[in-house]
């Protein structure tokens, strides 16, 4: 409304000068905005409608490429599927795992330091590196996993070289480093009110009923907050399921043999491998840039929960 | 408050009622522990068994035998010479620590912009740094990959990965501004009535105050880069002069196929600066998660 | 309220532009053409990208090197050692001054793609002015495998050859006097050599899961002599009688060693394929198809029983092609980006068609020579066990998998469906192979 009203010169002028300053200071993310999301997401679209494999000129092909990943590529709807089920699995696992070990950590009295740095320590290892060890740890011929389990009279599965076992070995790997969200969840926790526990407690509650009248509606915008980073997380998944199919199958670099991902059995695909199938292993661009494209849609969509839940994610000011 | 109960608990001479409480108080502590020495094992113990295999024969290391016949300190030596090793190390600091300076500087006056200026369309600009963070990076790959190639002539080097920092990066824009909101407005006004302009208020007043987060920014930074696949594998890969850890491992494992003995030695050799780095900066780092994860 | 809602207008469009013009920029992606106008007799440098990476493997090749560096000493080769095919066709793509000039690759399945997207440079030329003829040169698969559709953009560089090795204490020991010919022998062999265990096997006969490191479904149907692509380039593995006849009979095979949870079970005990714990090399399996390498590995390793090979059996009805097998290669060729090629074309020539050259080098990494002159050279190992290989290459039955526009993804797609079906997921064989087709025929449509 008082940009309506006349505005006295000086007035203008320190606006103008406001201005100019805020833009100064914006302007290395306005450039790196520019460069690096909006023109390749322009790009992206452009080249979703093009054949382009590198070399040739690209050329039109209207909706070929959208066809080809919709109805014929036969990893897409795989991909979408063993999404699904990290999502659904992963995701639920690690935020339940992770706020177990968060209160775990709140209740422990001796050697707290002790134990948090050794939760948190896992979540620090170099992803190709954890994946390797794991893919040794789990290895189903030689391992120590499978080793132990023998011991014990358990069956041993095939782990990263099973098809119905390598995403729960995925699992696994990610409830190793859960240290994030066990920080997130034991700073939260921490800044529960006290006296509502007390106050619980004098009303006889149980500790499932503390747990359920206290303690989850003051930590459940942190419980959303991990559910949804972690869904788009999941959505990026690439390299542990990556390296953890060359490695369990054997072709890695050397090999020259080159590696389709998804191994054992396209039951580790996801679609940002897919991306990088298709575009650096084929070099079927336009099709990566399909890919890419949904995947940005659905990558979209969840960050607009998270803004419009807040979350806290927006600040309090605004 | 309750550290030295146990103790006390069996010292006391109390009522029976409060025997009880206490004696229930002492099973409490017992079953949180050894539940805490569970979850320990279980995020330790990966670690032990890949150090042990780490220190056995060539031979050993396909066996059942989980401890080291006698320890082969060699291997790491041998891993540390392998042809390579020392340029990945070389090229990963590179690539972390400028990146580290780099992403530190640019996005500092953004997150401070974004945090305590009054402009239109700030929310408009904070929810794009929120969905760039959000953006899996494989969405914009292959036009980036194009332009950096095609156009700058510059694939097989780290640099299509280094540059961009120099222009912000979304995670630190959004983490520092975080931060910068719980200092209070008096501060910098102050800052300000003392006549400082802008700049000299951020880099006077606020980068003293905001050192914890800078910190945070620094090491998440540090880290990213430094366990970097994806990146190094795009615009790297062809020149293997210019891999870096996180990559070469990978070929390292290749080449080793059966040697799972030199392989996690190197495997260590790449988380342990990591690691190192952590215990020195463990409370910045834990301040910096709790960031995040975002207080309303 | 006015203004509030100009300013935003006016970022956006000035965003849009730069995008347009970025985009603009973005889509004239012309690649630098190399040539053939260097001079090959001046002083020159070029870049020679090469798979191999063990030490014996990487000293052999510098070898050769150090020889063609003495005949040629203007040319200077650098050698980079240990890169796949996806970096080559990456770096070539992209251009720039670390791509190389000279290119080889362990598989012939990017041939397809080499060829018809131009990526590696046409070789007729060169072959024409160095007056070579591959067809009299290289033996007919591997001169086949090295175009395209008429395309030359690759020459031969040693190649592999699959065969049976067999475990000759094991054979003795169950009372077979010698390796069989035909599939039937065979799986009675198989079946004889097995010694299962209440819940595994102390010894297998063969191991036939597709995932059973080389036995592989385009392997096997090397015995066959599958097409796999009818005379339109169209995918026909519902229709060649080959096919089904080999998913049929490994089916039948894995019923008989009892059953695929059980061998699978068993499979995840072995260890790595390129080391001491083959399952071969351990004697968890008497039988199995490899390449010819596997030879100086079995020397190598030490194994302490007797061993011998043959080439692999041939279904019954096709008796009379007994010694067939699957061949396949690594390949060379020059990079179209390349500013050198006449350099290039002189170590291509030297590394593929020059006897001694090609004899030490496949003496040294145990494969089998590529060109008819090499075969035929005295100076090849005489090992008969290594022999078996190149008669196998150079068998006219042989056959190998047909170059592809788009590489190996025909190949990756039958072996996937191999894998759905020996686990029993597939009902209808015929139904389930016409799948395969229409996704093999959408890739390539694809691709083109």
């Amino acid at each position: 409304m008082a940009a309506l009203l006349p505005v006295p010169a000086a007035l203008r002028a320190k606006r103008r000068r406001e201005a100019v300053r805020t833009l100064a200071f914006l302007s290395p993310w306005l450039i790196g905005f520019a460069v690096f999301f909006g023109y390749p997401l322009v790009s992206t679209l452009y080249f979703s409608f093009m054949h382009y494999d590198g070399f040739a000129q690209p050329t039109f092909s209207g909706l070929k490429n959208w066809r080809y990943v919709l109805t014929s590529y036969p990893f897409f709807w795989q991909g979408v599927r063993n999404t699904l089920w990290l999502v659904v699995v992963m995701v639920t696992l690690r935020v339940v795992f992770g706020l177990g070990v968060g209160m775990l950590i709140t209740k422990i009295r001796t050697g707290a330091g002790f134990f948090r740095t050794a939760f948190y320590l896992p979540y620090l290892a170099p992803p190709v590196a954890a994946t390797i060890g794991f893919a040794f740890l789990f290895n189903p011929g030689t391992g120590p996993v499978n080793h132990l389990l023998g011991t014990l009279g358990l069956p041993q599965p095939g782990w990263f070289t099973d098809p119905s076992w390598s995403k729960p070995a995925l699992t696994l790997l990610a409830l190793w480093g859960v240290g994030d969200l066990m920080v997130i969840f034991m700073a939260a926790l921490l800044d529960v009110p006290r006296e509502q526990y007390e106050a619980a407690e004098l009303d006889g509650a149980g500790a499932w009923q503390r747990f359920r009248f206290v303690t989850y509606p003051n930590i459940s915008p942190i419980v959303m907050f991990a559910v949804v980073t972690g869904v788009i997380q999941t959505l990026q998944y690439y390299t542990q399921a990556l390296v953890a199919g060359k490695v369990a199958s054997g072709i890695i670099g050397n090999s020259g043999q080159q590696f389709e991902p998804g191994y054992p059995q396209g039951s580790t695909w996801t679609l940002p491998q897919m991306v990088y199938s298709l575009g650096f292993q084929r070099f079927d661009y336009g099709s990566a840039c399909v890919v890419a494209l949904l995947l940005f849609a659905v990558a979209m969509a969840f960050t607009a929960l998270l803004l419009r839940r807040r979350s806290g994610l927006m600040g309090a000011e605004d | 408050m309750t550290d030295a109960l146990p103790a006390a608990a069996l010292r006391a001479r109390p009522t029976p009622a409060a025997r009880a409480a206490r004696r229930r108080t002492a099973l409490h502590w017992i079953a949180v522990h050894a539940l805490g020495v569970a979850a320990a094992l279980f995020f330790l113990l990966p670690f032990v068994f890949l150090f042990l295999t780490s220190m056995m024969s060539d031979q050993q290391a396909l066996t059942s035998d989980l401890w080291p016949h006698h320890w082969a300190w060699g291997n790491y030596s041998k891993v540390w010479h392998t042809p390579g090793f020392l340029t990945w190390w070389r090229n990963t600091l590179l690539y972390a620590g400028l990146g580290t300076v780099l992403t530190v500087v640019s996005s500092l006056p953004v997150a401070y912009a974004l945090a305590k200026f009054r402009f239109r369309g700030r929310r408009i600009a904070l929810m794009a740094v929120i969905s760039m963070m959000m953006l899996p990076p494989q969405v914009v790959v292959i036009p980036m990959y194009l332009f950096w190639a095609k156009q700058l002539h510059l694939s097989g080097t780290l640099w299509p990965l280094i540059i961009p920092m120099a222009f912000g990066d979304a995670f630190s824009i959004f983490l520092l501004r975080q931060f910068l909101l719980t200092i209070p407005r008096e501060y910098l006004e102050a800052a300000r009535i003392d006549g400082c302009g802008e700049l000299r208020t951020l880099l006077r007043v606020t980068v003293p105050m905001a050192r914890p987060a800078i910190a945070a920014v620094a090491l998440f930074q540090f880290f990213s880069c430094w366990n970097d696949y994806f990146g190094p594998q795009i615009y790297a890969g062809e020149n293997e002069s210019a891999w870096t850890l996180s990559y070469g491992l990978e070929s390292f494992k290749g080449a080793h196929h059966t040697n799972w003995n030199l392989t996690m030695a190197a495997t260590l050799l790449v988380m342990a600066p990591v690691i190192v780095l952590f215990f020195f900066a463990q409370k910045a780092f834990i301040e910096g998660v709790t960031l995040t994860g975002v207080k309303g | 309220m006015t203004t509030s809602t100009r300013r935003p207008h006016r970022t956006t469009a000035a965003l849009a532009c730069a995008a347009a013009v970025a985009l603009l920029a973005g889509a004239c992606t012309g690649s630098s053409e190399g040539g053939a106008k260097d001079d090959a007799s001046k002083d020159t440098t070029i870049t020679f990208w090469h798979g191999w990476s063990q030490p014996s493997e990487v000293k052999a090749i510098s070898d050769n090197i150090a020889a063609f560096e003495k005949l040629h000493p203007n040319i200077h080769v650098k050698v980079v050692k240990n890169v796949t095919d996806d970096k080559i066709n990456q770096a070539l793509r992209a251009g720039g001054s670390d791509a190389p000039d000279v290119v080889s690759s362990f598989t012939t399945d990017n041939v397809g793609k080499f060829c018809a997207s131009g990526v590696w440079a046409d070789l007729k030329p060169f072959l024409a002015q160095s007056h070579i003829d591959p067809a009299t040169t290289f033996p007919a698969a591997m001169a086949d495998y090295t175009q395209y559709n008429g395309n030359r953009c690759a020459l031969p560089l040693l190649g592999d050859a699959y065969g049976l090795y067999y475990n000759k204490d094991a054979f003795k020991a169950a009372g077979i006097a010698s390796p069989p010919k035909t599939l039937s022998e065979f799986d009675a062999d198989a079946r004889k050599l097995t010694k299962a265990t209440a819940n595994g096997y102390s010894r297998l006969g063969f191991m036939p899961d597709f995932h059973g490191y080389e036995s592989t479904p385009t392997h096997f149907l090397g015995q066959w002599g599958a097409t796999y692509f009818d005379k339109n380039g169209k995918s026909d593995l519902a229709a060649d009688p080959a096919v089904s006849a080999m998913f049929q009979w490994q089916q039948k095979l894995v019923a008989d060693l009892g059953g695929f949870q059980k061998l699978e079970k068993y499979r995840t005990g072995f260890g790595d394929e390129f080391s001491e714990k083959n399952p071969f090399e351990t004697g968890q399996v008497a039988m199995a198809i490899d390449g010819e390498w596997r030879t100086a590995n079995l020397k190598a390793d030490g194994v302490t029983f007797d061993w011998a090979t043959a080439p692999f059996p041939v279904p019954d009805d096709q008796a009379a092609t007994y010694g067939r097998g699957y061949q396949t290669g690594t390949i060379i060729g020059i990079a179209r980006t390349s500013q050198k090629q006449n350099a290039a074309w002189e170590l291509v020539k030297y590394l593929a068609t020059d006897t001694d050259a090609v004899v030490s080098f496949a003496n040294a990494i145990h494969n089998v020579p590529s060109t008819f002159a090499a075969l035929k050279s005295p100076k090849v190992d005489q090992d008969p066990n290594f022999r078996t290989f190149l008669d196998i290459a150079g068998n006219a039955h042989s056959s190998t998998t047909p170059a592809s526009i788009n590489g190996g993804a025909y190949q990756v797609s039958l072996q996937n469906f191999g894998y759905k079906y020996e686990s029993g997921q597939v009902p209808d064989l015929k139904a389930g192979l016409a799948g395969v087709d229409k996704e093999i025929d959408a890739a390539i449509a694809q691709a083109q």
